[in-house]
């Protein structure tokens, strides 16, 4: 973030703060002694455009990121879920991804689905996330603001989006080619396309230096 | 340096050490690491938080403290506050922000606690020898550093006037880091000199819990509640900032005004300049206490007189304890004040856009400024500089170059010595904040080579 960003933001008034729903799986919790909390590996916190929020990775995605040794989080942003509406534009929820994001014990990773893809990346503009995971991104703002912090950033979309101008879009911004997964966008909470999709996220995840 | 010649210096490369694990070594050590570098943190204490720490010997957090910045504007730009938390967040808040920000960013391990930096020098051209000061009985260590960021904060030496009489005084003195429990207040009759935010805090802990209080100023300073229109004060004033100038000074006067009467009603007299001048007083109930009563003011102290204090205008109390809240003196000891643009006796540091060293490219203090507003945004600000700094320095001379010439002219800004030791190291923090901007422009403008 830059500093005229900042200032810019540190007067304009904040956000309704909103009581958010946080899903947390850790490895602990998955009661396999086998399986432990490693602290050399950063966190997971997901998003999602879909109404559900945090609920929609409960069916596959947190314990699995929890079995790959990872501490494992979703948040509803303002709206979704369990967390109750309130004024304000993706900027508000990407603030409420990021108030998620310091919850988190460690420095963490940020996954967006859709349009959690989008408030991932504002999120990543003002919090040095410890990675960056966009999955068939939506609605992406016309200015990005640079990662703090140069994280890794992986861009993974479904087959049938990789020509899309919003996927190039992207992928220029971020100067990365997209990945990609089999099935629909929307369909990736459950399923065996769902589960390669998070194979590739996760050892995309390990390959990198966390 | 011949004492500690005994035994080699382990050399950490080109590794940065970091002097103190308050808010400003934190922010420095995360920085630094973001950027890629390895860091060594030292701290005398046994804890970190620095000052916001009661645990930390000589912490100067007195009964009730509260920030007085609101927490939009205090705290650290890449890692809010629960926004949960109230405008103004207590001293213990703080101390749980700071804590959860070295575990977030899993800082702790590089923090060397228990370790006093008791001096460093340059060695072999820009790299630096520290020495950490002994356990008993053990040798000094000594380590080579590729670069030092001192950030041992400001408020660790009380200031402690002298008066007439004060050593025979019979009654209880105090300096306000000594005075932990308001308890200490219960039924006395209490003196606070001292017009600043710690003696106006504490003056209005004593209306409520001390049997009298009598607060001794000697000069007039900006009193500003800590809400302004329904807003935080700092942030409706810093609002206020980004419109045009004649406008900015007529909204500015406009919202003051009212703010302004209350503390002349009170006989507290604003100073000429404006309350960007130097650390306002921010407190909200202080001049309520002065209506009602229960906070009588008076001037400056002439004399201690066995039990009693006479001051300058004739009238005299007999308190059963006095408190002075009369600051701290910045102090950078493990340091040759030459190297900090000081002189042995001037040594005032006298830094290059108040953080770099004007003698030694890689020695930066962090922190060592007065803002009038949230003091880990400028340092988050600072030390992201420096940490670009420290990566360009060698890898773009070409750059290098453009920046010594920009840091210099930025520190035309802040060449006028305030006469007031006391404010001297107040900075506008606009002008501060826009100097910060163009430095990093010119360390970031295209990608490093
Ligand atoms: C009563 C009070 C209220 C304040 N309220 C506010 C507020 O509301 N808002 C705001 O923004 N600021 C406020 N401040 C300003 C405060 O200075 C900053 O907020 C901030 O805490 C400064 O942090 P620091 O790390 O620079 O210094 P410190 O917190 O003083 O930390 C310095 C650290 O260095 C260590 N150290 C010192 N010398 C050595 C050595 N030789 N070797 C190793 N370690 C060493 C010390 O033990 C300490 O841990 C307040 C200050 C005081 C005193």
């Amino acid at each position: 973030m830059s500093l005229t960003a900042w200032i810019r933001r540190a007067r304009t008034p904040e956000p309704v703060a909103v009581r958010r729903e946080i899903a947390v799986f850790e490895p602990a919790d998955l009661f396999d002694i086998e399986i432990k909390d490693n602290p050399e590996t950063n966190p997971v916190l997901c998003c999602t455009g879909d109404p559900a929020g945090a609920a929609a990775f409960n069916a596959l995605w947190l314990k699995r990121i929890a079995t790959s040794g990872r501490y494992a989080a979703a948040v509803s942003v303002r709206g979704q879920g369990g967390t109750p509406a309130a004024e304000g534009g993706p900027d508000a929820k990407a603030h409420d991804v990021v108030q998620a994001a310091v919850t988190v014990p460690r420095q963490t990773v940020l996954i967006g689905h859709r349009e959690g893809a989008a408030w991932a990346a504002l999120a990543a503009g003002r919090y040095p996330a410890a990675g960056l995971v966009l999955v068939s991104p939506q609605r992406f703002p016309k200015q990005l603001p640079k990662p703090v912090g140069e994280p890794p950033v992986l861009l993974v979309v479904s087959e049938s989006e990789t020509q899309s101008k919003e996927v190039q879009a992207v992928s220029e911004e971020y100067g990365i080619t997209p990945l990609t997964f089999a099935g629909a966008p929307d369909d990736v909470f459950k399923g065996a396309n769902a589960e390669a999709l998070l194979d590739t996220i996760l050892s995309w995840l390990d390959a990198q230096k966390h | 340096m011949q004492e500690y010649s005994s035994q080699a210096a382990y050399d950490r490369g080109e590794a940065v050490c970091v002097i103190g694990a308050g808010a400003s070594g934190l922010i420095a050590v995360k920085n630094l690491r973001e950027n890629g570098f390895e860091v060594d943190c030292y701290e005398r204490d046994t804890v970190l938080g620095g000052l916001w720490n009661p645990q930390n010997q000589h912490s100067p957090l007195y009964p009730n403290t509260h920030l007085v910045t609101s927490r939009s504007q205090t705290e650290i730009p890449d890692f809010p506050m629960p926004d949960d938390w109230p405008d103004y967040p207590s001293a213990t808040q703080m101390l749980e922000y700071l804590t959860s920000y070295a575990k977030h960013f899993g800082l702790s391990e590089h923090v060397w606690y228990g370790s006093e930096i008791s001096h460093l020098e340059p060695v072999e051209g820009s790299r630096f020898e520290v020495v950490v000061k002994p356990a008993a009985g053990a040798a000094a260590r000594r380590l080579r550093y590729g670069a030092v960021i001192i950030a041992t904060g400001h408020h660790w030496a009380p200031n402690l006037p002298s008066y007439p009489g004060l050593d025979d005084f019979r009654g209880t003195v105090l300096h306000s880091s000594q005075l932990k429990d308001a308890s200490r207040l219960r039924g006395k009759h209490v003196l606070v000199i001292g017009g600043g935010n710690s003696g106006v805090d504490i003056a209005c802990e004593a209306a409520v819990n001390a049997a009298s209080c009598v607060h001794s100023v000697r000069r007039g300073t900006w009193h500003l509640p800590k809400y302004l229109g329904g807003e935080p004060a700092d942030y409706a004033l810093a609002r206020l900032s980004s419109r045009p100038k004649l406008l900015r000074r007529f909204l500015t006067d406009r919202t003051l005004k009212g703010p302004k009467r209350l503390a002349e009603r009170m006989g507290v007299e604003a100073p000429g300049h404006g309350p960007g001048d130097e650390e306002p007083v921010r407190n909200g109930r202080y001049l309520e206490h002065v209506g009602d009563g229960s906070i009588k003011r008076r001037g400056e102290v002439a004399r201690f007189d066995g039990y009693d204090v006479a001051f300058a205008d004739g009238t005299e109390i007999r308190p059963d304890l006095v408190v002075l809240a009369t600051g701290y003196q910045p102090k950078i000891a493990c340091v040759a004040p030459e190297l900090l643009g000081g002189t042995r006796d001037a040594p005032a540091p006298r830094l290059f856009a108040r953080m770099f060293s004007p003698k030694a490219q890689t020695l930066a203090v962090a922190g060592l400024v007065e803002p009038g507003v949230g003091v880990l945004p400028i340092v988050h600000w600072q030390t992201h500089a420096i940490a670009r700094w420290l990566q360009i320095r060698k890898s773009d001379p070409e750059r290098a170059e453009s920046f010594k010439l920009q840091v210099n002219a930025e520190s035309g800004h802040n060449a006028v010595e305030h006469v007031d030791p006391r404010r001297r190291l107040v900075v506008d923090a606009e002008e501060y904040l826009a100097s910060l901007g163009r430095i990093i422009d010119t360390l970031e403008q295209e990608p490093a080579k």
